[in-house]
């Protein structure tokens, strides 16, 4: 695909604001919005590791530090370490010597051996290589304790407050109530409840204090010539955080940590944009929305040299990635006024869009206890205007532009393209299937200097069937509508006269 | 120079027909030289050790350093159990044992590799020094590392070779003392 290599030419705005290459953005279906990294929530599907490619559930990831039980760090050169074998001679009781085979784990890259750090060769091959214990491993603990019965008690203070408030009336009413009685005279609880209620203060725990005396630097240290070869890097260090080894006779082998699998989801419908498979082995998608299979995509194919105040020609290719027929029109960008107008209408749609929701939400109160159908609480943020200096002007051809549905086959059809458009032979250069070249002519800016660049911009209004609507409204015909995007393009550096 | 061209091949040593060899060279036994490798002595002999490995697209040049005149004739000692990977480039004027240079490693004229280095894949050796024994050079930025243990020597692969290469490709004759 021509935008690794040309990734920042051709930038499509996305509905939060930023710009994007169309490889980069997302197109989502039931809003009909482009949609980006930025303005996505991200989820967590399955954790996985890189190297054995194995599927850990969420909670045994956590449990693990989300490190892999089997594979291993280099911790010289931070690669995989992979286990390699080596037969022995070992002398036998009868007077036999019997080959037995040794393990131990090595780096392909800097040759690290667990050898050199004095590990014995094990005789299975999967391990049971000697962990080292993290010396804050007790204290770390006692604080996680005390942050989770602190927890629990602010989480039962707030259940308190939800349960009291409508109760109490009735229990005043009535003045049957034994246990608010005894609340009331600041008496503890008696009962079941208190048992819930009572998680025990938080845990002794001794604060950390600061001190003024700092240990001093052992006198060789000024002394003695440094061996760049016995002291670990930086990196090798923040590698292992909670060692931090000062000499490379410490580096141990660290377990790899493991990698994440991620959905992507629209943050306004909540629907996914970007869903992984699940198995770790797989690089497909269950869904994928990416833009480059809904938007019309534009790409440069040739311009002419660029010079101050003067006309230059470029010529663009545009190609409909729909299995739908698509008419283009091109527009000026909006003055700063209408673009304003515009995001405020747009806060405004979310803003209704998250009422209904909230609506929606009361009345679901109940299930959303259930921590499966809790989801993470999306956030959305206003779009923002797009902040890109023009430094030049583009003239659009006031033509609607026809493309033909996109037609896997069509390339190996040697018949030609029976379709037949009026096209301006001016304006519309070459067509084929469903791509079609046009030409377009830019005047950069009068005062731009040598070397800078020049970036146009424009919007694109294309018509897109809503095969999604169909199916949610049941009606029969797929919906025609109308959308736009903005598009800036870097279209080449200023040359001299 | 066609006089001055003199290859002495010791018995057992493996040398490809298609691999070029330029100049004064001695070559140990048991050493195997793949096609398409460069040994060029033009400064100079060059002296090769035992069981060395030398693979395709290798290159060792005794060279003529620019701007001098030398007053003795260099000689370029290479010593045994060393693997030149493929394409590598070595100038280097002393190598010691079980060193090996990774593929498209160099190793300057001014820098004596000493015993069991590793100059890894793509990584730079150009200022005058003595490579301690038992150095690892790896990484883009050629990080170094002291390993305990020097590599192990390629016996098995050189074995395979040494069976293998004469069935598919012309050798040059190794000499042999009192017939030439």
């Amino acid at each position: 695909m021509s935008h690794i290599l040309q990734s920042d030419v051709v930038r499509y705005a996305c509905t939060c604001g930023s710009l994007k290459p169309l490889s980069r953005i997302y197109f989502c279906r039931h809003c009909l919005k482009i949609r980006c990294g930025y303005c996505v929530s991200h989820e967590v599907d399955s954790h996985y590791c890189a190297n054995c490619l194995e599927n850990l559930p969420s909670a045994e990831a956590r449990l693990k530090k989300q490190r892999c039980a089997s594979c291993f760090d280099c911790p010289s050169c931070l690669h995989t370490l992979s286990t390699k074998a080596s037969t022995v001679v070992v002398p036998s009781s009868d007077e036999k010597t019997v080959t037995r085979k040794l393990y131990y784990l090595a780096c392909g890259f800097c040759r690290w051996t667990s050898r050199d750090i004095g590990y014995p060769d094990q005789t299975v091959a999967s391990g049971g290589w000697p962990e080292k214990e993290n010396p804050h491993a007790s204290r770390i603990y006692n604080l996680l304790e005390h942050f989770k019965t602190l927890a629990l008690r602010e989480k039962q203070e707030r259940e308190k407050k939800k349960k009291f408030i409508p109760r109490r009336n009735i229990y005043h009413l009535s003045g049957l109530s034994a246990a608010m009685a005894r609340k009331r005279a600041g008496l503890p609880s008696i009962g079941p409840s208190s048992l819930k209620d009572d998680v025990g203060g938080p845990a002794e725990l001794i604060p950390s204090a600061a001190t003024e005396e700092v240990e001093q630097l052992p006198e060789e240290i000024f002394t003695d010539t440094l061996n760049l070869l016995k002291v670990t890097t930086l990196k090798q260090r923040l590698a292992q955080p909670e060692f931090q080894p000062q000499t490379v006779d410490e580096l141990y082998p660290a377990h790899k940590c493991l990698l994440i699998k991620r959905s992507q989801r629209c943050r306004s419908c909540e629907h996914n944009v970007s869903k992984p498979e699940y198995n770790p082995g797989s690089i497909k998608f269950k869904i994928q929305l990416s833009a480059h299979y809904h938007v019309p995509e534009i790409r440069i194919v040739t311009c002419e040299p660029l010079r101050a105040g003067e006309k230059s020609e470029m010529i663009i290719k545009i190609c409909n990635p729909t299995q739908y027929q698509s008419s283009l029109q091109f527009s000026p960008l909006p003055s700063p006024e209408e673009e304003a107008e515009e995001l405020s209408k747009e806060i405004e749609e979310r803003k209704q869009k998250v009422d209904r929701k909230d609506e929606k939400t009361n009345r679901e109160d109940v299930l959303l206890l259930l921590p499966s159908i809790c989801r993470q609480v999306s956030i959305t943020e206003d779009p923002r205007p797009v902040n890109v200096a023009l430094t030049g002007d583009i003239s659009l051809p006031p033509v609607t532009l026809v493309l033909p549905p996109r037609d896997d086959a069509a390339e190996y059809d040697d018949s030609g393209d029976t379709h037949n458009f009026q096209d301006d032979p001016k304006i519309v250069v070459w067509r084929k299937a469903n791509k079609a070249a046009m030409k377009l002519v830019i005047t950069p800016e009068e005062d731009i200097s040598e070397g800078r660049d020049v970036i146009v911009g424009f919007v694109m209004h294309y018509t897109y069937i809503n095969t999604m609507a169909t199916q949610l409204l049941e009606q029969r015909e797929p919906q025609k509508v109308n959308l736009k995007v903005k598009l800036y393009i870097t279209v080449g550096k200023v040359v001299g006269k | 120079m066609a006089s001055k061209d003199s290859v002495k091949i010791a018995p057992g040593a493996m040398v490809c027909n298609e691999c070029e060899l330029r100049g004064d060279i001695t070559i140990g036994s048991m050493t195997v030289i793949h096609p398409r490798a460069s040994i060029i002595a033009e400064a100079g002999p060059i002296i090769i050790g035992e069981n060395n490995l030398i693979e395709e697209q290798s290159v060792i040049i005794n060279r003529i350093p620019k701007g001098e005149q030398p007053t003795s004739t260099p000689v370029l000692i290479i010593g045994a159990n060393n693997v030149f990977e493929v394409d590598c480039h070595s100038e280097a004027m002393k190598i010691g044992d079980n060193n090996i240079l990774e593929s498209k490693s160099f190793v300057g004229r001014e820098v004596e590799l000493t015993n069991g280095c590793i100059v890894g894949a793509g990584c730079k050796l150009t200022c005058p020094e003595v490579v301690p024994e038992n150095t690892v050079i790896f990484g883009q930025q050629c990080t170094r590392r002291q390993q305990m243990d020097k590599p192990p020597p390629q016996t098995l692969q050189l074995d395979f070779l040494t069976r293998v290469l004469p069935n598919y490709h012309h050798l040059k004759k190794p000499f042999v003392k009192g017939k030439q």
